[in-house]
């Protein structure tokens, strides 16, 4: 009985630590998209622009791990008996695909004019990150090529 | 081209829904499923559990030893296994080895397990004394498994633990409680049941002692032990000893059974 207890004190812990870090994490987001909004990201390979001179192409790469909680887990595993989406999983894999793009950007720094070629790749943490006793994590990688032309005044001194 | 930095106002990537909504939404379901599976799995078991033979039982009985292991013997046993000897020779057929244990605990109980075997608390005994209340006890067990209880509440327990381990894993914490509390789940007996095997226990007092005085001292007895309101009861699986002792009486003066013993 009180292994059961157990797992109902991890529930609510998830839940309410879990809300909490997921509403600071949103906040935190907003806030950095927001800063970082200047510098377009495109998932294109051919935007560049033909009049200018490429100063600088380099690889740029932003990554992170969130874990999902009890909560989420619990919640994740019902959906698995009935089907239909797991809602709970939704705003973590977002939360860290936003995440993972803002490091990136952050990466590239403030004198990149573009970031071609975007890639996003997730994967879970924890081999049994869905199955019996394991907590998953899931981590985003997003990578791309931060382009940096060169200043028209740097060209004609 | 030109870049037009804006932010998004919506995110379509996040459906807009309430996780303790959603939580208790599915659990409602899942519990809805649990229990009519359970039901289902539960009427199955009643209409097998009259069918097991008394060799079966007997080998089920054996997994229940443990709970008899450090019994006493003592004239008291010689007494309670005397007065059943007695009861079970006015049984229209005999069909397992009946036996009682006595086992030291304060419990104010006594309990029917597979393959015949009585299991007597010996704070039963310290409430109760007389041969006729005593013997009416073991009627009352008698009859739950002239009827069967016994195994269906066993079957049901069996059906519990196996709904745990299918679905949460046989190692899981859930299971290994049920695990733990079969014999708890086994013991649980509807009213009806408890109310039949009363009526079969003052039969059977009836037919072996031409009396049934000792049921009625019996039931007042625990009445007065039983100080808890009527509304704790409501959950309890024992009919308030007091409806009992109401149902006893009503089934004395329907069938006219003597109150008094003969010297």
């Amino acid at each position: 009985m009180e292994e059961l207890i157990i797992i109902i004190v991890l529930i609510a812990i998830g839940y309410f630590f879990g809300s909490y870090a997921e509403a600071k994490h949103y906040r935190a987001i907003a806030h950095w998209e927001r800063l970082l909004l200047k510098l377009p990201v495109v998932t294109s390979k051919n935007m560049l622009d033909p009049d200018r001179e490429i100063e600088k192409a380099a690889l740029v790469t932003g990554n992170v791990v969130v874990s999902i909680d009890y909560f989420k887990r619990f919640l994740a595993i019902l959906r698995n008996l009935f089907g239909g989406q797991v809602k709970s999983y939704e705003s973590l894999v977002d939360r860290a695909r936003r995440e993972a793009i803002i490091r990136m950007k952050k990466q590239a720094g403030r004198r990149t004019d573009i970031i071609l070629n975007l890639r996003i790749e997730t994967t879970t943490i924890g081999r049994n990150a869905n199955q019996d006793k394991g907590i998953g994590s899931i981590e985003a990688i997003a990578y791309g090529t931060a382009v940096t032309y060169r200043k028209t005044d740097e060209i004609h001194p | 081209m030109r870049y037009t930095p804006k932010t998004l106002k919506t995110n379509v990537n996040v459906s807009p829904s309430s996780p303790v909504k959603e939580l208790l939404l599915l659990l409602t379901g899942a519990l809805a499923i649990l229990i009519l599976l359970y039901l289902a799995l539960g009427f199955c078991v009643d209409l097998i559990a009259p069918k097991i033979s008394p060799r079966l039982e007997e080998r089920l009985g054996g997994l229940f030893s443990q709970f008899y292991a450090d019994e006493l013997h003592t004239t008291e046993t010689e007494r309670l296994q005397r007065l059943l000897d007695e009861e079970v020779k006015e049984l229209p057929e005999k069909r397992l080895n009946y036996s009682v244990h006595l086992v030291e605990n304060n419990q104010i109980n006594a309990i029917a397990l597979p393959g015949g075997h009585i299991v007597v608390f010996t704070g039963l005994l310290k409430e109760i004394n007389t041969d006729d209340a005593l013997a009416f006890v073991l009627g009352h067990e008698l009859g739950h498994f002239i009827h069967h209880d016994h195994l269906r509440g066993l079957g049901r327990g069996l059906t519990l633990w196996a709904l745990s381990a299918f679905l949460l894993g046989a190692d899981n914490s859930v299971t290994t409680f049920l695990g733990h509390s079969l014999l708890g789940i086994q013991m649980k007996y509807t009213r009806q049941q408890e109310t039949q095997a009363d009526m079969f226990a003052l039969e059977i007092t009836h037919r072996t002692f031409h009396n049934v005085s000792g049921a009625v001292e019996f039931m007042q007895q625990l009445a007065e032990k039983e100080k808890r309101g009527p509304l704790a009861y409501y959950f309890a699986t024992h009919p308030y000893p007091k409806d009992r002792i109401a149902d006893i009486e009503e089934e004395i003066r329907e069938k006219g059974y003597s109150l008094f013993k003969k010297n």
